[in-house]
């Protein structure tokens, strides 16, 4: 069990922690933008850098390294908020600001960092994508894979195989609903669900027509889980109900 | 014949021997990819064609060889000859009879083929003799140049795999590691991390699957020392990698080629298929019960996939992006398991080092960086072509000895090393003794090897551009400060060349520079902007007239600079109105000619035609106020 | 020791405070949360509650894609750890008694997570059909409810 201390605080972890876990359980705040509970850390934002000092080290030798993926050692110093770790975070919502200028998540973080405004050039075609992949990532996560990011560099962006709607969606909008600037647009309704540019069928309830999945959600968790379809045939609502006359027939007379 | 004992491996390599002693000549034609493009394939098959005409194999015991690369690339296609030692230089397909007939036949010399020193204009004959190859020490490239490269029994005769038998028959796989830590070789793909260390760390490692690959990617813009090294002697790299597998203990290795290098594929593949035949790898390997086997995979086109995570990801079959650093790959590489990855030309000095011992390799070099590297010196040097010396070698000889000095005699500027990762070097460290630490400590890297020597005409503002231009392309964009970062540098850059520049812009550009560098998720980000620092600390004023006088002092930028004619030293000889492009030109025979600023683009084509320098250029900014007429 | 929440859908007045206690334990700024106990009323007075049965092998743990439900060892439900959940409402679907709920103003998934070992609709109960119990007393039969005596001081 890792001891370490953050800005001072020691604290003591599960083996395999990561730093960041470390920082939450001392009550130290690090900002994140990639990083999302359910998800293995990606790493690729760099806004949560932090300084690490090893033992052995020279007092003033520091690594930077970010607190999401980096293991909490045991033995460690880490500081959240020294000077250059500031600077680079600031320099980081910087470049995004430039980026993203229009989109309310940075416009707080840069704030809240002392930028109004970025110092860089202003993208022409400002976009609300921040290019955290949580999206490609949960979709991974469910098995699914309908999307990932093409081109590399100053292209790269999030799309379905060659723009078109992706064959293996399933409509579960966890791209949509992860997405920390709610950049991917969707229609949902009792009958029919667009993300993509493809259309979805939802499965209604048998009995009052609710829909809270849609046939290929149903399907691809059957498949994966056993947990069978028939569960999914009637809504929740309609589900209470029933089983409410089953315990009531069950627990009749007492 | 499958070799499978120490017995057999030693009839193998009497057999090759015998075999190459059968011949009493060899004509050794250069087919490494720079001369290909230069014809030599005609004279390789000039030669094949005459010997066989004239039965020379026979009466002269006669053998033409296709080698790879002699290195000497500025003046291919090269023929050298054996024994007389002979270095013939910019051979064509039509002087292949007269070089049969005067010289493998009648014994003479044809003084105009030599190769020609452009200081005093002498004529050398001896291979040996000529600068560029006296001063080498060649051990990567021991071979290259001497063997068919398709051909495994004519390596065997040169040597290879006798390292490897030695290894195999003689050493445990704890005494090889430790005779690669005598020789202290240090990784030549540019991070210089000490080799026998790495396969320490992934022989201790958990796991029963594990890796050892080569890194054949080479990205950096003007280097090929790789790509000669796959071509003209895979053998090399081969052995070098079932020792390695051997002192680590994995069974299964991937070279990594990038996709652009054709040849080398071909030719790794057939070295492959040929060490395999011989019982030299796959199961049972000389028959001792190692197994261990190597496959190709080819890169996509990607410089990022150079990273070692990146390209493992590559072989994985996902996208080439580099993953979190502080998992080690030799705990968790490739498919998870420890994986050992090492640079072609660190792979190719493992069997010299088994062979003649670690003490050997440490004899030569500096302290901490031991042993020899292999260079690609290119740009506006005499003598472009691939070298390889003794770490501690100064730049100045390598440029000026070696490399024959600044093409025209211009004077020298810059000499820039380790590609878009390294920086700058100026004329006032020319004494430098080429090393790790030497060039990190100058604020550049050793890299790959890549020199790319600079002239007066050389602006370090559109060098730095350059490479980051390259960079903005290269980069797999998954982390924010090098993706976003690169593209904002290069916008200020943009600006610095084109007259834009502002107050403040070199203020800016180390603020970018800190964060990418603390702040990027591998090294190319982390060292993307090495470039751009170096040249701000050895070049600071011409940034500073790009942006106060917006005026390029190289008389490079486009957009900066002007070029008029200097009356009195005009004589009329009309080169420069037949180089310029756009007719910018007036002028008649024997009169003095002009250049109309209005049409002018500033390529320079003029500047570099006239033949008595009587055009030279001036910020643009001047001009206004002049008249034109 | 084990605990069991209990519920004995026969002394069920259906008076709703168990839904009310529970929807403003869970909501914010005055603002309630979708109830995560519901009572099915069936006739005056009667009613049955439906509430999560914190499954041991439960349909909705199975198919959440990020982990999000997991089995709380010391109060034995089934927590939700919300910075986890995707709002991708298969557990609403999979649930087979219908007991995760799809919140729409707070645009959240809702399950009874027996409010981390104190459950808050217990104590507002008048009638003792909610309670949380040592295991061994959950198979115990409840005492019939005595519906004369309701009407009357309206505990």
């Amino acid at each position: 069990m890792p001891n370490l201390t953050i800005d001072g605080v020691t604290v003591e972890v599960e083996e395999g922690a990561y730093i960041l876990q470390a920082a939450q359980k001392a009550g130290v705040h690090i900002p994140t933008l990639c990083q999302f509970d359910g998800l293995e850390p990606w790493g690729g934002c760099r806004l949560c850098v932090v300084d690490l000092w090893r033992p052995g080290w020279d007092p003033d030798w520091f690594k930077m390294v970010t607190a999401c993926n980096h293991p909490a050692e045991d033995g460690v110093k880490v500081f959240t908020s020294t000077p250059r770790v500031l600077e680079t975070r600031r320099v980081v919502l910087d470049l995004l600001l430039a980026r993203c200028p229009e989109t309310a998540l940075i416009r707080r973080l840069a704030a809240e960092h002392g930028l109004p405004a970025t110092t860089f050039v202003r993208n022409p075609e400002p976009t609300d994508c921040i290019l955290c992949a949580l999206c490609t990532r949960v979709c991974d996560h469910i098995g699914v894979s309908a999307i990932s990011s093409v081109n590399r560099g100053v292209g790269r962006e999030i799309a379905p195989p060659f723009h078109q709607p992706p064959p293996d969606c399933i409509g579960c909008l966890a791209c949509a609903e992860v997405c920390p600037t709610d950049c991917i647009p969707f229609t949902s309704s009792d009958r029919q669900r667009t993300i993509w540019g493809q259309d979805f069928e939802m499965l209604r309830c048998s009995q009052c027509g609710r829909a809270h999945i849609t046939v290929a959600q149903a399907d691809h968790w059957a498949a994966r889980t056993g947990v069978p379809r028939s569960y999914y045939e009637t809504c929740d609502v309609c589900k209470r109900l029933h089983h409410a006359e089953v315990f009531a027939r069950l627990t009749a007379g007492g | 014949m499958r070799v499978d004992s120490k017995a057999a491996f030693e009839r193998l390599q009497a057999t090759a021997r015998e075999r190459a002693g059968a011949h009493k000549a060899e004509v050794l034609v250069c087919c490494g990819t720079g001369c290909l493009a230069k014809g030599s394939k005609g004279v390789a098959e000039a030669f094949a064609g005459e010997v066989e005409s004239r039965g020379l194999g026979v009466s002269v015991g006669l053998n033409v060889k296709s080698t790879g690369c002699h290195g000497f690339c500025e003046r291919g296609p090269l023929v050298a000859l054996r024994p007389s030692g002979i270095l013939y230089t910019q051979v064509k397909p039509t002087q292949v009879a007269e070089i049969l007939e005067q010289t493998v036949v009648g014994g003479k010399v044809i003084p105009r083929l030599l190769y020609k020193n452009p200081v005093d204009g002498t004529r050398v004959e001896q291979y040996a003799e000529v600068p560029f190859y006296k001063h080498q020490t060649r051990v990567a490239m021991r071979n290259i140049g001497r063997i068919d490269p398709t051909d495994l029994l004519d390596a065997v005769a040169e040597g290879a795999y006798a390292g490897l038998a030695k290894a195999l028959f003689e050493m445990t796989p704890e005494q090889v590691i430790e005779e690669v830590a005598t020789a202290g070789l240090r990784g030549r793909g540019g991070a210089g991390f000490n080799t026998a260390r790495k396969w320490r760390s992934a022989r201790r490692a958990e796991g029963d699957r594990k890796f050892v690959l080569c890194n054949g990617d080479e990205g950096d813009p003007g280097a090929f020392k790789d790509r000669s090294i796959m071509e003209g002697d895979p053998h090399s790299v081969i052995e070098g990698m079932i020792i390695g597998a051997y002192a680590v203990g994995a069974h299964e290795g991937y070279v990594y080629v990038r996709d652009e290098y054709p040849l080398a594929v071909v030719n790794l593949t057939i070295a492959l298929s040929q060490a395999r035949a011989h019982g030299l790898l796959g199961q049972n390997i000389l028959g001792t019960g190692f197994d261990y086997d190597i496959r190709i995979s080819r890169g996509g086109g990607a410089f990022v996939c150079g990273e070692s995570s990146a390209l493992m990801r590559s072989l994985e079959g996902k996208t080439g992006e580099p993953r979190a650093k502080y998992v080690h790959s030799t705990d968790k590489g490739l498919f998870d398991s420890p994986t050992v990855l090492n640079n072609v030309e660190t792979w190719a000095d493992v069997g010299a080092i088994i062979l003649h011992g670690g003490s050997w390799f440490a004899a030569m070099g500096t302290p901490k960086s031991k042993g020899t590297k292999a260079f690609s010196l290119v740009g506006k040097v005499k003598n472009t072509g691939l070298i390889e010396l003794p770490m501690g070698t100064t730049l100045r000889h390598i440029i000026f000895d070696i490399g024959g000095g600044i093409l025209n005699d211009r004077p020298f500027k810059a000499v820039q090393t380790g590609g878009p990762s390294g920086g700058c070097v100026p004329e006032g460290l020319l004494d430098l003794p080429v090393d790790f630490e030497k060039l990190t400590e100058a604020g550049s890297m050793m890299g790959s090897g890549g020199m790319i020597v600079m002239d007066d005409r050389t602006c370090m503002v559109d060098v730095a551009r350059y490479f980051l231009n390259f960079l903005v392309e290269e980069s797999c964009g998954k982390c924010v400060p090098c993706r976003e970062g690169l593209k904002q540098m290069l916008a200020i850059f943009d600006d610095l060349v084109a007259g834009r520049g502002r107050e403040g812009d070199i203020a800016r550009i180390e603020r970018l520079a800190s964060a990418m560098q603390l702040g990027s998720l591998c090294e190319l980000g982390k060292s993307a902007p090495n470039p751009v620092l170096s040249t701000l600390r050895y070049f600071r004023d011409e940034y500073e007239a790009h942006i106060v006088r917006k005026a390029c002092p190289a008389g490079i930028c486009r957009e900066l600079t002007a070029y008029e004619i200097v009356p009195e030293d005009c004589d009329g000889c009309h080169a420069c109105f037949k180089a310029c492009p756009v007719n910018a030109i007036t002028g008649t025979v024997k009169e003095l000619h002009m250049i109309h600023q209005d049409v002018c683009i500033s390529c320079g084509a003029c500047f570099d035609v006239c033949p008595t320098q009587a055009i030279r250029t001036l910020p643009k900014a001047e001009l206004a106020g002049r008249e034109v007429s | 020791m084990e605990m069991i929440y209990k519920v004995s859908v026969g002394r069920c007045i259906a008076c709703g405070k168990c839904e009310l206690a529970c929807a403003f334990a869970h909501g914010s700024e005055g603002r309630p949360a979708r109830t995560r106990i519901n009572i099915l009323r069936r006739g005056v007075e009667l009613g049955t509650p439906v509430v999560c049965l914190q499954c041991h092998d439960a349909a909705c743990v199975a198919v959440c894609p990020t982990e999000a439900l997991v089995r709380n060892q010391r109060t034995g439900a089934v927590d939700m750890v919300r910075e986890r959940c995707i709002q991708c409402r298969m557990c609403v679907a999979a649930c087979p008694f219908g007991n995760m709920l799809w919140d729409p103003v707070y645009n959240c998934v809702q399950k009874c997570d027996l409010c981390g070992g104190e459950p808050r609709c217990v104590p507002f109960c008048p009638t003792g059909a909610l309670t949380y119990v040592p295991a061994e007393e959950a198979a115990v039969r409840p005492e019939p409810l005595d519906r004369s005596v309701l009407a009357g001081d309206g505990r």
